[in-house]
């Protein structure tokens, strides 16, 4: 009996942890393993490389606890890169207004899928997947599929700049990014709103709760954060890149789903991107090659999700 | 009946789950072809025994004996094996194919590795007319209606030659007719051998069907009877521990002023037809009818949950516009739906989140964020005033029984100030204890002034609270009845549209 109630107490704690799990795993196994893991600059190095997918899985955070799909985020991320690359410098606008646009048109994308969804009735899968192809057809155009180079160097600090000599300031961004989005789902009308459409959309119409404006708003919130990732993404790179983003959706949402957020926190999205990334580094710091890496990160995927399931499972039924 | 006829007998079962201790040393045994009540209250560990037996649930200690033999039921597949077949609530069919298909998923007859159409369907007429039923085998399941769906996962249930087959509360959603088909299946199965276990909270239905009956009280094992033998009295003592000298508490409230007004509602003539009505403070009005006569949706125009065509809401005299749940909320209306799980609760969330929803303003701090603190407070103070059987009200939804659930609904719209409050079917479900403690609750609202519509279907219980009684059929308003008038001829009159 007293050891049952230890090994269901150590359940729990695992269960709580979610992806924080398989970082402290790849952790352990890493330290082990190289000599090269636990170093300050391989640290700070996978926590810079986590900051665009993290961003941008947050913003499809609020979307799938509201029990719909965002496909259309990583290109509203490379979109809001090549906007602001593109006013700096075709047309000369100084950096804060550029931001400043190109985050207003991230949000106007995720508002008009909110639309969609919520009006004709699509399934958001459709929805944003037509979202999708709308928006890198606009890239394309805009961009002619050419990069757009030679941004200004105060622009660049955004994604490589340092405050204090050692910590980057993407890594900042984010932990802004996450501190106000665990307020916001915790905290707030918006978030509890989310969760409840999300759970039960009929009983919260019946409760009272806005749903169609819920609907709106988280598609409105994530695109607001994908622009502000792909920014980041641009300032990194020192470009925008009109081709980066194709792989990005997937990313965030398997960024979500390790993270197993339906759990009700933010933070669980923000271990499921800093999983993929460490997952990614061990990957490179034992050489494997970059193929392979690719398989790997599938099968981590599928068994990722596979193990939350089961997870769930044994947390309500068997005990 | 001699010792041979025994096919199952459960000794000394016992399961906890974590802060409950759902069974304590049960007994049950069954005989073959007999039907076996299991009684008690919610909560009271009866669907859990049920999952015990269908493998979803392993025991923690106790044996199992089937046709003699000790068996340990470790998965569901197993069960179904030993011939165990259980009939769940939710159903596990498929709506984009024919109900031949879905009778016999997974088994198609087939000739060399090819599926034989014809042979299915005509086996499946076959099945549905040996139990007296004529469905026309080859249309897709959707097209047939929800009761109809759940006689055909019933077929498919007892149509694997079960030995022992579980039915934990079959009939809360089915309508009268399909409650009657429902007993001829049971008498058909019955007639070839097959044991069945009925788990209901409706007494008379007990009468009608069952032979034998099990009483389980707070997860302990009370007592097994004959049901010729037994009145509904004695049942009710042995499954909530005291005697219920009355189901209907006395209510004694002075009328106020009119409150509530609706005029001439009307949903653009689909279900509902032209409805005015008015209500008095700290009155309880009853609305009557057979299942689809538009009173479920009367009442969600009131609520502004559809979209009204036509006709007006007045509140203390005043028109009012309610064109979404928001502004009935607003105007100090709840709404106790008929369906707690779809659409009054958030299974997967916790007692206090479900219990602040419907006012989540009046939970927070610095006028945009949750005090959580308060919202335990609130939620604490909710379980103890309808007694809500919970082990903390960080416990999630879906673990409580369903008057518990019930009772959680009921919290979150005391919680909103309602003023006017609508309880559609408030006691599907629920065991005769906590009927009595929602009846109460209901009588101690009225006394507070407030208002109060009851749908219910069932005769006796909107006859037991109301005050007045509206019956409708197809849509109008057919019949009123005041307190000295009721009487069951005549509701059932009005209700089939006749006088
Ligand atoms: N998976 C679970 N986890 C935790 N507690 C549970 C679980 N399933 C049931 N319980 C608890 O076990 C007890 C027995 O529940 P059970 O569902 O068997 O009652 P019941 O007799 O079927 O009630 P009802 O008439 O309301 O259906 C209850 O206190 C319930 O809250
Ligand atoms: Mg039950």
């Amino acid at each position: 009996m007293e050891k049952k109630g230890i090994s269901s107490q150590i359940f729990k704690i695992a269960n709580n942890m979610g992806a924080w799990l398989i970082i402290l795993l790849v952790g352990i196994v890493l330290t082990a393993a190289t000599d090269t893991f636990l170093t300050y600059d391989n640290i700070i190095n996978v926590l810079r490389q986590s900051c665009v997918v993290a961003i941008t899985a947050m913003g499809a955070s609020f979307v799938v606890l509201g029990g719909e799909i965002d496909l259309s985020t990583g290109m509203a991320a490379t979109f809001a890169g090549c906007n602001t690359a593109l006013l700096m410098t075709k047309m000369n606008m100084p950096i804060f207004p550029a931001i400043l646009i190109s985050v207003f048109v991230g949000c106007i994308c995720g508002t008009a899928a909110g639309l969609i969804v919520t009006y004709l009735k699509i399934p958001s899968f459709m929805g944003t997947l037509g979202i999708q192809y709308v928006i890198q057809g606009m890239i394309l155009i805009t961009t002619n599929s050419m990069p757009i180079t030679g941004l200004p160097e105060q622009f660049l600090a955004l994604g490589r700049g340092y405050v204090l000599g050692w910590l980057p300031i993407p890594i900042i961004i984010m932990a802004i990014f996450f501190l106000v989005g665990t307020i916001a789902l915790r905290y707030t009308v918006f978030g509890r709103s989310v969760m409840a459409v999300g759970e039960n959309a009929e009983a919260a119409k019946l409760s009272g709760l806005n749903v169609n404006l819920t609907r709106i708003a988280m598609f409105t919130v994530c695109g607001f954060c994908c622009a502000f990732a792909g920014i980041v993404q641009a300032s990194r790179m020192s470009s925008g890149q009109p081709g980066s983003g194709t792989d990005l959706s997937m990313q965030a949402l398997a960024a979500v789903y390790i993270g197993g957020t339906f759990k009700g926190s933010m933070l669980n999205t923000l271990a499921g991107a800093l999983a993929w990334s460490f997952v990614n580094n061990g990957l490179n710091l034992l050489g494997v090659n970059a193929y392979w890496q690719k398989v790997a990160l599938g099968i981590i995927i599928i068994f990722a999700v596979a193990l939350d399931i089961l997870r769930a499972r044994l947390s309500t039924a068997k005990h | 009946m001699d010792e041979t006829s025994e096919v199952l007998r459960l000794t000394k079962i016992n399961k906890s789950f974590p802060g409950v201790k759902a069974l304590t040393d049960i007994h049950f045994s069954l005989q073959k072809g007999e039907v076996h009540a299991l009684v008690g209250e919610n909560g009271a560990g009866k669907s859990t025994l049920m999952k015990i037996l269908s493998g979803a649930y392993t025991k923690d200690s106790g044996n199992i004996e089937f046709e003699g033999r000790n068996v340990e039921i470790t998965s569901p597949k197993f069960s179904e094996e030993l011939g165990i077949a259980t009939i769940y609530q939710e159903l596990n069919l498929i709506r984009r194919i024919t109900i031949a298909e879905n009778v016999f998923l997974g088994r198609y007859p087939k000739k060399g590795g090819l599926i034989q159409w014809n042979k299915m369907n005509e086996d499946a007429k076959a099945l549905f007319e040996s139990f007296g039923i004529q469905i026309d085998v080859k249309q897709q399941l959707r097209s047939i209606s929800l009761a109809q769906q759940q006689i055909v996962e019933i077929i498919k249930a007892v149509s694997m030659n079960a030995k022992v087959v579980i039915m934990d509360e079959p009939t809360s959603s089915l309508t009268t007719r399909e409650t009657e088909i429902l007993f001829r299946i049971i008498r058909e199965l019955k007639a070839r051998g097959t044991a069945v276990i009925f788990i209901t909270h409706r007494l008379d239905e007990i009468y009608r069907i069952c032979d034998r009956m099990t009483i389980m009280r707070d997860g302990c094992y009370v007592g097994t009877r004959q049901v010729k033998d037994i009145t509904k009295g004695e049942m009710i003592a042995m499954m909530i521990g005291r005697e219920l000298t009355q189901q209907y508490p006395v209510r004694n409230v002075e009328l106020g002023d009119i409150v509530l007004e609706a005029r001439n509602l009307d949903d653009g003539g689909y279900r509902v037809k032209n409805v005015s009505f008015s209500v008095r403070a700290g009155e309880v009005l009853g609305f009557a009818g057979l299942v689809g006569a538009g009173r479920t949706e009367t009442m969600r125009l009131i609520f502004g949950a559809d979209k009204k065509a036509g006709g007006q809401i007045l509140i203390d005299g005043k028109e009012v516009r309610i064109n979404h749940p928001r502004n009935a909320i607003a105007h100090k209306i709840g709404f106790v739906t008929e369906n707690r799980k779809e659409e009054g609760l958030f299974l997967r969330s916790t007692v206090r989140v479900n219990t602040v929803m419907a006012a989540l303003g009046k939970i927070m701090r610095l006028r945009w964020f949750f005090d959580f603190e308060k919202e335990k407070e609130i939620a604490k103070d909710y379980v103890k005033k309808l007694n809500t059987v919970t082990p903390s009200v960080n416990q999630k939804v879906m673990f409580l029984s369903g008057g518990n659930q019930q009772k959680v609904v009921l919290a979150k719209w005391l919680f909103s100030d309602s003023r006017i409050v609508i309880f559609d079917e408030p006691t599907r479900g629920i065991d005769v204890g906590a009927k009595r403690e929602i009846y109460e609750i209901i009588n101690q609202l009225a006394a507070e002034g407030k208002v109060i519509l009851v749908v219910s279907s069932e005769m006796e219980e909107i006859m037991g609270i109301s005050d007045r009684i509206l019956v409708m059929h197809e849509g109008e308003i057919s019949g009123e009845l005041k307190k000295e008038e009721f009487s069951q001829n005549l509701i059932t009159e009005f209700a089939v549209g006749g006088k």
